[in-house]
């Protein structure tokens, strides 16, 4: 799997990062940088999780 | 569907949420009536708040929302319910919305650019690279007290781990502390003669803001010479649209970060200690593994004192919410303090329960887009104070009712007195 941004969307809040920490990571210049390129099937309940909570709707799964 | 009424037309809910009597209660005298609106009525139009602050003919009312679905609802559509024209119950005047209320009162697209150059510094992973900080930061106002064995637990204590830990991140350095603490109080104090002292309140609101817009502007003026690494050096290096914020901009932005700062995790841990108190059993069972159920009880004491009981929104345009109509331009606000006790989605909710799991409370947010920008610096703060009291001084209890304020956005505690076996000197 992996995780599409919308970067139009996108404000940083930081809600993915709390939730998989190891995925998401909001780097110093504000931007959220997606870590693992490739994730594996057992994370996706993790990554429903990021999307639903996401208050901007920017991330998506991309199977 | 109701018939479509205009603002003028609507009938008054009979329950008070209005009156200054309603917001100088306690949190359970209110319950009764959140209670009673969400089972009969979640979604009800109110008279306006008297405030005497600053009367604005146009203000006919407000809707309450006192659910926790309809308050996620109204927090997640942001271009229906807008934060633009104001965050407060209040009317106020067009000066302070721009003087005080900084990206909190801003809507997308520049709400987005301007709350992601403060994202970094906020983030779970660079929290946790201050954590040292702020551990050290309640370790040193544990110092101050420990010997001591009773104290005023607001000022000694609740106010000063967040003014330390925000004013290290913002970069404010210990001189101006203790104002930007006090001053801090104004924008929601000022409806309370204990703190107004006789003082005219818009007067008095607008002193604060000056206060804290000239030690912003010191600052920055500092900064702009000497950049640090803190958030007035990002402010000031920040571009947005290819722009420098200017130096307003800034000023609010400061003063948001300060109140926002100052005055909520103060809130959380003088409602904690109280309810540390009064649920020995509580207590008992979170003494028995400090370290691993902290995180747990940090959930449900935010929960429970819900530090900010209200934040409002304005319709953009006329939608519908729960089968209601909403004109353009009304007045919708969101009851977090309602929400944090709604049955359908906790079990007991009277009841502070260390345990709770899951805690889906919206002491931060409903998860949109203006969702607690400082969560997780609060979670660690109160985790870092009550682990620092409750290991060094283990019987420390409050004594007697805390002295609450009389407001309707902060839940606020003045005063409140706490005792304690001293430690012995060191």
């Amino acid at each position: 799997m992996k995780i599409v941004v919308d970067r139009t969307k996108c404000s940083s809040i930081g809600l993915c990062e709390a939730t998989a920490p190891d995925i998401f990571q909001i780097g110093a210049d504000g931007e959220l940088s997606i870590l693992i390129e490739d994730i594996s099937e057992d994370r996706r309940t993790d990554l429903e999780q990021a999307c639903e909570n996401c208050p901007t709707q920017a991330l998506s799964i991309e199977d | 569907m109701t018939a479509i009424l205009t603002r003028a037309e609507r009938p008054y809910d009979p329950a008070d949420l209005s009156s200054l009597a309603f917001w100088s209660g306690t949190w359970r005298d209110r319950e009764k009536t959140f209670a009673e609106l969400r089972a009969e009525r979640p979604i009800s139009w109110h008279r306006p708040v008297k405030n005497g602050l600053f009367e604005d003919p146009n203000d006919q009312g407000f809707w309450a929302v006192a659910r926790h679905a309809d308050l996620v609802e109204v927090t997640r559509r942001p271009a229906d319910f807008i934060s633009g024209e104001g965050i407060l119950f209040e009317s106020m005047p067009k000066e302070f919305l721009d003087a005080g209320q900084g990206f909190i009162a801003m809507d997308p697209p520049r709400h987005t650019k301007i709350r992601r150059l403060m994202a970094a510094a906020f983030t779970p992973k660079q929290l946790a690279r201050i954590d040292d900080h702020i551990v050290a930061n309640a370790r040193r106002i544990v110092d101050d007290i420990a010997e001591r064995g009773e104290i005023d637990f607001v000022t000694e204590v609740a106010a000063l781990v967040p003014m330390h830990n925000i004013c290290d991140m913002v970069g404010i350095p210990e001189e101006h502390r203790r104002t930007i603490a006090y001053e801090s109080q104004f924008p929601d104090g000022w409806r309370d003669p204990r703190l107004l002292q006789g003082a005219d309140p818009l007067g008095r609101v607008a002193q604060a803001i000056m206060t804290c817009q000239a030690i912003a502007m010191e600052l920055v003026e500092a900064r702009r010479r000497k950049p640090e690494n803190d958030l007035i050096t990002a402010m000031v290096q920040a571009e947005v649209d290819g722009e420098r914020l200017t130096d307003e901009e800034i000023s609010a932005i400061f003063f948001l970060l300060i109140v926002a700062g100052n005055d909520t995790t103060r809130q959380s841990t003088s409602h904690g200690l109280k309810a540390l108190t009064d649920f020995p059993e509580q207590r008992a069972w979170l003494m028995e593994d400090l370290e691993g159920r902290m995180p747990m009880a940090v959930e449900e004491i935010v929960r429970y004192a819900t530090p900010i009981m209200t934040f409002r929104r304005t319709a953009a345009h006329d939608t519908e919410l729960g089968g209601h109509h909403i004109t353009a331009g009304d007045k919708v606000i969101m009851f977090y303090s309602s929400a944090n006790m709604d049955t359908e989605v906790f079990d007991h909710p009277e009841r502070f329960d260390l345990s709770r799991s899951p805690n889906k409370h919206v002491a931060f947010g409903g998860g949109g887009i203006h969702h607690c920008l400082g969560a997780q610096l609060a979670r660690r703060q109160l985790a870092a104070t009550f682990h620092e009291l409750l290991t060094r001084l283990p019987d420390i209890h409050t004594v007697g009712e805390p002295e609450l304020g009389n407001g309707n956005f902060f839940h606020t505690v003045l005063s409140m007195r706490a005792e304690f076996t001293p430690e012995k000197k060191r």
